[in-house]
């Protein structure tokens, strides 16, 4: 609490300065003039598929449950500045052979993430770095057996999703780049309903490793 | 021993020409380092002054942490909601200081945070700590740097010098520290164009708040109130620029429960829909917002960006006017809480949303001297209950003037919430009035 009233104390005194501060001073120096940048420019975009590891974790478990699956990506965007991009990223991965619990490898798990993504090339390399944020899905289907008729039950969970990782675009033409990507995906899916099972608070986390290619 | 190393590989980023160049050169090595040296000042102040067990974490608890991942943790609402966001602030200060842009400085609050809550800690990585002290650390840190800014002018000299760098310090410590490293607390030059906002409205207040059940175990129905407006840059009349050239921020004090309110939004685009030398203006904007409301009969706040119209319809020749806006919004994440709520020790849920407000203001210069708004927000819990909640807000605020400067404002909000529960439970819903009244003084700065 002293901290908020410091803090509160001090935008005071902050006003205090306002009021007294000095006319607009002019004397900037003139901003840097650089070249072309070397990356993305105007409307760009991106596809690509790759590797992807879940993990699985929820307010009860006392590990992660851990799978492999394929992923796919859509990315596209425009930019901010020089070194700053922004965008949508459209991000899935597929695992049928996923399990909540250990040796079952029933469920199919589907996690997905829509987000707003902003890319940052920190040089004049094709070097950038990734974050973004948006809606997350996740679904996970169950085969059941009842009386001989073998049917799926899917529990739905929707939540919010993380992205952040970063990547390199390796120009092979003027308009055109491969790009290396590794990413990591944080979808908070809240709780996942399955027969006979309830799994708080689910976080599913998918690392991913991904070729893509892109149209700059 | 990674402190030492990023030290030495800072060192080499440090300016001391005591110079001021503008725009100053982008040092990211020493930014994210500077994450880094913060991160273990904390945990070695946690781990040796305060004899902190959770501090004392190791190659261990790293590999732990990294291996399980997130979870969500059982702090206070405070702690989780203004505490970390405040750490946040610092972490993306370390960016802005350092030379680099609004966009820029981003990874570096949330590379400060992730390093935080892997390495920081033995607990795991909490996800909602993650979320709030990131983006509600670049909303505090970007406000943060523009006040501070406002607050240092690199043109005084002497004691005033000195007593406004050390103003600007617990608002922007990080910048104040960078300023000290590189001689700049008593080397004059240019000031950044944010030193001087063209247009400004700072109105302060203090008063009496009255209300039903602000404490549960007693009768009391009125407290002492403080209350801080600021608005930076004109909504609608200031071409767009950078991210935060527009931002407003509200904060309440109590004399019980002590913070009650504090809400930031600052412009991250904006683009003129009509003429911007027209007597009528319309603007669409993008804004990035910071909420915190607690009593003791409500906590709700969260991270959100929002994308609205700001429009404003002069009245005559005086500087009257009529400002609306009208704004739909996604909550990043939220926290709110209700009966049933929680998780262990936590007593409120976490969880995205969406919502929207609107609001009509009268206003002289830029000033508001009547306002009516109101707000609903949908939290959809991710963390805790099964739980969907419907949080909605309105209000009416007048301000008179009696002298120059000085005014007598009278405020009437209701607070609504609506739970409905997933697992069974009943719904639930409950309503929250009060009111205001305030001595306030308003200094106002538009059209310089």
């Amino acid at each position: 609490m002293r901290l908020a009233l410091c803090l509160v104390g001090l935008l005071l005194m902050g006003a205090g300065s306002i009021t007294a501060q000095q006319p607009p001073d002019t004397t900037v120096a003139p901003p840097v003039r650089r070249g072309p940048r070397p990356h993305r420019n105007g409307l760009w975009g991106e596809f690509g598929f790759g590797a992807g590891q879940v993990r699985v974790g929820c307010s009860d478990c006392e590990n992660v449950i851990v799978a492999n699956g394929a992923t796919s990506y859509v990315r596209i965007g425009s930019t901010v500045s020089d070194n700053v991009l922004i965008g949508f990223e459209f991000f899935s991965l597929l695992d049928q052979a996923f399990g909540f619990a250990t040796g079952d490898t029933t469920t199919t798990a589907e996690t997905g993430t829509a987000a707003i993504i902003i890319m940052w090339y920190p040089g004049r390399h094709g070097l950038f770095i990734k974050g973004g944020v948006g809606a997350a899905y996740g679904s996970f289907s169950v085969p059941t057996d009842s009386g001989g008729v073998v049917r799926a039950d899917t529990s739905t969970g929707g939540g919010v999703g993380l992205t952040f990782g970063l990547g390199w675009d390796l120009p092979i033409s003027r308009k055109f780049a491969l790009t290396g990507n590794l990413s990591g995906f944080v979808t908070a899916l809240g709780d996942v309903v399955l027969p006979g099972r309830r799994v708080d608070d689910v976080i599913a986390t998918v690392y991913q490793a991904s070729i893509g290619f892109t149209i700059r | 021993m990674m402190a030492p190393v990023v030290a030495v590989l800072m060192l080499l980023q440090v300016d001391s020409t005591k110079q001021f160049p503008y725009p100053p050169p982008a040092r990211p090595l020493l930014a994210f380092g500077e994450t880094i040296l913060i991160n273990t000042l904390v945990n070695r102040v946690d781990a040796w002054g305060f004899q902190q067990d959770w501090a004392r974490s190791g190659t261990r608890a790293w590999a732990r942490n990294l291996r399980l991942g997130w979870e969500w943790d059982e702090d206070a609402f405070f702690t989780n909601m203004f505490s970390h966001p405040y750490h946040g602030a610092l972490y993306f200060n370390s960016g802005r200081s350092n030379g680099m842009g609004y966009f820029e400085s981003v990874p570096v609050a949330f590379f400060g945070s992730w390093s935080w809550e892997n390495f920081g800690e033995t607990y795991r990585p909490s996800l909602n700590d993650w979320f709030m002290t990131s983006f509600g650390g670049i909303t505090l840190g970007e406000m943060f740097h523009r006040v501070g800014a406002t607050i240092r002018d690199n043109n005084a000299g002497g004691g005033t010098r000195i007593l406004r760098e050390i103003a600007a310090l617990p608002i922007d410590p990080i910048g104040g520290f960078n300023r000290l490293l590189r001689g700049q607390w008593s080397a004059k030059g240019p000031n950044p164009p944010e030193h001087a906002p063209a247009d400004y409205v700072l109105r302060l207040g203090g008063g009496l708040r009255f209300a039903k059940q602000f404490i549960h175990d007693s009768s009391a129905t009125s407290m002492g109130t403080f209350l801080l407006d600021l608005l930076y840059g004109d909504q609608v009349g200031q071409a767009y620029k950078a991210p935060f050239d527009v931002f407003n921020v509200r904060v309440l004090l109590s004399t019980y429960g002590g913070l009650n309110a504090l809400r930031a939004s600052g412009r991250l685009y904006g683009k003129n829909l009509n003429s911007p030398t027209g007597r009528n203006r319309h603007m669409l904007a993008v804004n990035q917002r910071y909420d915190f409301y607690k009593n003791p009969a409500q906590s709700v706040g969260g991270q959100s960006i929002e994308i609205g119209i700001n429009s404003r319809w002069l009245i005559g020749s005086k500087g009257f006017g009529i400002r609306t806006a009208l704004f739909g919004d996604g909550i990043l994440l939220g926290a709110i809480d209700a009966p049933g709520t929680g998780l262990g020790d936590r007593t409120y849920d976490f969880g995205p949303g969406a919502g929207a407000r609107w609001e009509l203001a009268l206003e002289k210069h830029g000033a508001r001297f009547l306002r009516v708004f109101s707000q609903l927000e949908y939290i959809h819990a991710v963390s805790g209950a099964s739980a969907d909640h419907l949080v909605d807000f309105g209000g009416i605020e007048a301000a008179i003037p009696i002298a120059r400067g000085l005014g007598l404002s009278a405020s009437s909000t209701i607070f609504g919430r609506t739970s409905r529960y997933t697992d069974g439970r009943t719904r639930d819903a409950r309503e929250f009035p009060e009111a205001r009244l305030l001595l306030v003084w308003t200094k106002v700065g538009f059209g310089k």
